[in-house]
């Protein structure tokens, strides 16, 4: 898989979104979308509520006929055959509540095309790698929530799926199944499997996806890895100087985000003299930090998402 | 994956579930019961049909005992004759309230009556030479006054002519009536009645099982769409799959049932020899098997288009109200059917579809179908369902994974 570990984004491009529409009534949910997924790669989607990352994914899943766009599989257009390949976790949970655990996957397996043998084999050897042995004959209402998710990553998983579209796999878990869960996608990732997965838990996002995919409005406002998402907000300096005066009017030019006790944020524009800022910090007072801030994505997205 | 392995899978789920389920033998055992015990029922609990008794009171009317024995068997009137000695004797044995005086003997008489033939006088007749008298404790049969009547006034005919000389082989011919010969215009079947119970039986059955299980597929898709099952399905199956699969799949769960249940009935009508249902009715057990088939199948795409529209499980009934309604009229034109099997509107009735499930076979039943009518019926059954399936197909689509409140039938039409 050390190939899918390249910035090569297009060449093992996967499923490929163009120019996705969709609007319900006069509300438009997703606007002129594009994004791509390549074979091994975690991509996140992250957007507030309403963004479209829900319509985004039935319009995948072929839930949802768009309005207009694209949707590719492996350079085709995507059709049920396809589909069968993919595995699916919706964001509200759907599973037979009087049906058995064991025959619920084993069922959705053969679904997308298992033999009956090898539907209950690997149905078993989910629910084992989930952490649901000895709950085989239960039906699914009797188990708890974090279990019941558990049922349907083992549906969504069941059957080898090429990708993986899970919209809010991790709402709702408790933090050692969503450590499971992250190993679980990591996993499947290594396997080659592409995974588009959507949450608000932009720390989860940021830990375990590849690229990540901000939405506003139906929009895509930002698509990259980490470091390319930082590339396009400007960079930030922080700046604490021992000093009863507000050493900050010196500086010409230069936008000051903040101010306050852990001293004054600056932004860092093109062709700024970090030095200058600097000589004029140490002109006012001791200088007790001196820091370029690269922010976590859950600032970046702040950033991204006022621009 | 083909289409047809995805719509087994779905039936097969949707079988193997419901018998899985208790719900689904608990119906089973109640109507099986229910449908027997109608037909045990009476016949364990009608009392046994016996000859009426009747007392000769003195040697005079003794002496027609053969003359009355032979006139009955003619007539087809079943009855044993008694001698009694004297008026007195046959009163006592006449009311029953004078037998009946202690416990042991009420059993008694009970039990004999159980087993037919008994002491009890029904009716007695006293001849004297010039008058002749008929008692009884409360009512006698018309049959019964009328066979003594004309026993009695042919002996007493027969004696007077011979008094008067005419000699007895004479008179004997002159008893003898000319044959008569009986001619029917149009028979009606001997077993008309039982008939009439086979046809509001395989009514009542129609409208009851397409109703059941019309409703199962209703609660059992909206299930699916209010636990957003059908997201998970949809995913990777076609909503025509997934809804002629739900269909077939209930369906033949209620083939079972039905078959469980009329057999069972048929089995307990042979078995009982009650005279009330033809035993012969069993040949209306593969057309009740069809009409459930067919009715069934167009009333369930029906109610899996009403179970896509809900928002919520409670909503199902009300969505699904028309199709009830629809039921209800075919079940009650049964009974216009049953009192008037020849009117041609109910004829013309039985040829829309939405009731034509419950009329054919109960038209069937009565015996008042021509041969070619049912090639005729089944081929409008086959087209109504398959206009109603794309129809249902199309909102059954349009509704499963769409959000919010219920939708109303004409909005669901209109849907894309």
């Amino acid at each position: 898989m050390g190939l899918l570990r390249t910035t090569a984004r297009s060449a093992n491009i996967m499923l490929e979104i163009s120019d996705l529409y969709q609007r319900f009534g006069e509300r438009v949910a997703v606007d002129k979308l594009s994004l791509a997924v390549n074979a091994g790669e975690i991509v996140g989607l992250v957007g507030r509520n309403g963004a479209g990352k829900t319509t985004t994914m039935r319009a995948v899943m072929g839930i949802l006929q768009p309005l207009g766009g694209s949707i590719r599989w492996a350079g085709h257009a995507v059709g049920l055959p396809d589909r069968l390949r993919f595995g699916y976790m919706p964001e509200e949970r759907g599973l037979y509540p009087q049906m058995r655990v064991l025959d619920q996957v084993a069922y959705f397996a053969r679904l997308h095309g298992l033999e009956a043998k090898a539907a209950t084999e690997h149905a078993q050897k989910w629910i084992t790698n989930l952490g649901l042995e000895g709950r085989e004959l239960d039906q699914v209402v009797a188990l708890s929530h974090g279990n019941q998710q558990r049922v349907q990553l083992a549906v969504a998983l069941v059957h080898q799926p090429e990708l993986l579209v899970l919209d809010e796999p991790f709402a709702g878990l408790d933090p050692s199944a969503v450590d499971s869960l992250s190993d679980v996608l990591r996993a499947e990732a290594a396997r080659g499997t592409a995974v588009l997965f959507s949450s608000h838990q932009l720390d989860l996002v940021e830990r375990l996806c590849r690229r990540i995919v901000i939405l506003e409005q139906g929009r895509v406002v930002a698509n990259g890895t980490l470091e390319e998402l930082r590339a396009q907000v400007p960079q930030r300096l922080r700046v604490r100087v021992r000093t009863s005066a507000d050493w900050t009017t010196a500086l010409k030019g230069i936008d000051v985000i903040s101010k306050d006790s852990e001293g004054a944020l600056l932004a860092v524009g093109p062709g700024m003299d970090t030095q200058a800022v600097l000589r004029t910090a140490m002109q006012a007072g001791t200088v007790e930090r001196f820091v370029f801030e690269t922010g976590g994505l859950v600032e970046l997205y702040r950033q991204l998402v006022a621009n | 994956m083909n289409r047809l392995t995805s719509i087994r899978l779905i039936a097969g789920r949707e079988i193997t579930e419901r018998l899985r389920g208790r719900a689904t033998w608990i119906l089973t055992g109640i109507t099986t019961l229910v449908a027997v015990g109608l037909i045990v029922g009476p016949a364990v609990f009608r009392p046994p049909t016996r000859p009426t008794v009747v007392g000769l009171v003195g040697t005079s009317a003794q002496a027609l005992g053969p003359a009355l024995q032979a006139t009955a068997k003619a007539a087809g009137v079943d009855i044993t004759t008694m001698n009694v000695a004297s008026d007195s004797a046959a009163r006592s044995e006449l009311a029953p309230s004078q037998t009946t005086g202690r416990s042991s003997r009420a059993l008694g008489q009970l039990l004999s009556s159980l087993q037919g033939g008994q002491a009890t006088l029904d009716v007695a007749l006293r001849v004297d030479t010039d008058s002749a008298s008929i008692e009884f404790y409360q009512t006698v049969s018309p049959a019964i006054a009328a066979l003594l009547r004309a026993v009695v006034e042919e002996v007493h005919q027969r004696d007077v002519l011979i008094q008067a000389g005419v000699p007895p082989s004479v008179v004997g011919t002159a008893q003898q009536p000319e044959p008569i010969t009986t001619l029917t215009i149009q028979a009606s079947p001997s077993d008309f009645a039982g008939r009439r119970i086979a046809a509001l039986a395989a009514g009542i059955l129609l409208y009851v099982s397409v109703g059941v299980f019309g409703n199962a597929v209703a609660s059992g898709v909206a299930q699916e769409k209010t636990s957003r099952t059908a997201e998970v399905l949809l995913a990777a199956v076609t909503p025509s799959e997934l809804m002629t699969g739900k269909v077939i799949g209930i369906g033949l769960v209620g083939v079972a049932q039905m078959a469980i249940t009329v057999g069972a009935a048929l089995i307990a009508n042979a078995m009982a020899r009650s005279s009330l249902v033809p035993s012969e009715v069993w040949v209306l057990l593969p057309a009740i098997l069809l009409w459930f088939a067919l009715g069934y199948t167009l009333y369930a795409f029906g109610f899996a288009a009403a179970g896509a529209m809900v928002a919520r499980q409670e909503e199902v009934q009300s969505v699904a109200a028309p199709f009830t309604v629809f039921l209800v009229g075919g079940f009650l034109l049964t009974y216009a059917l049953i009192a008037s099997p020849d009117a041609q509107w109910v004829k013309i009735a039985s040829y829309l579809p939405p009731v034509m499930p419950i009329l054919m076979p109960a038209r069937l039943a009565l015996g008042h179908v021509a041969i070619w009518e049912m090639p005729l019926a089944v081929l409008i059954m086959l087209v109504s369902i398959y206009g109603m399936s794309r129809l249902a197909g199309r909102i059954y689509a349009n509704g499963l994974v769409r959000g919010g409140s219920k939708l109303s039938w004409l909005v669901a039409l209109r849907l894309r």
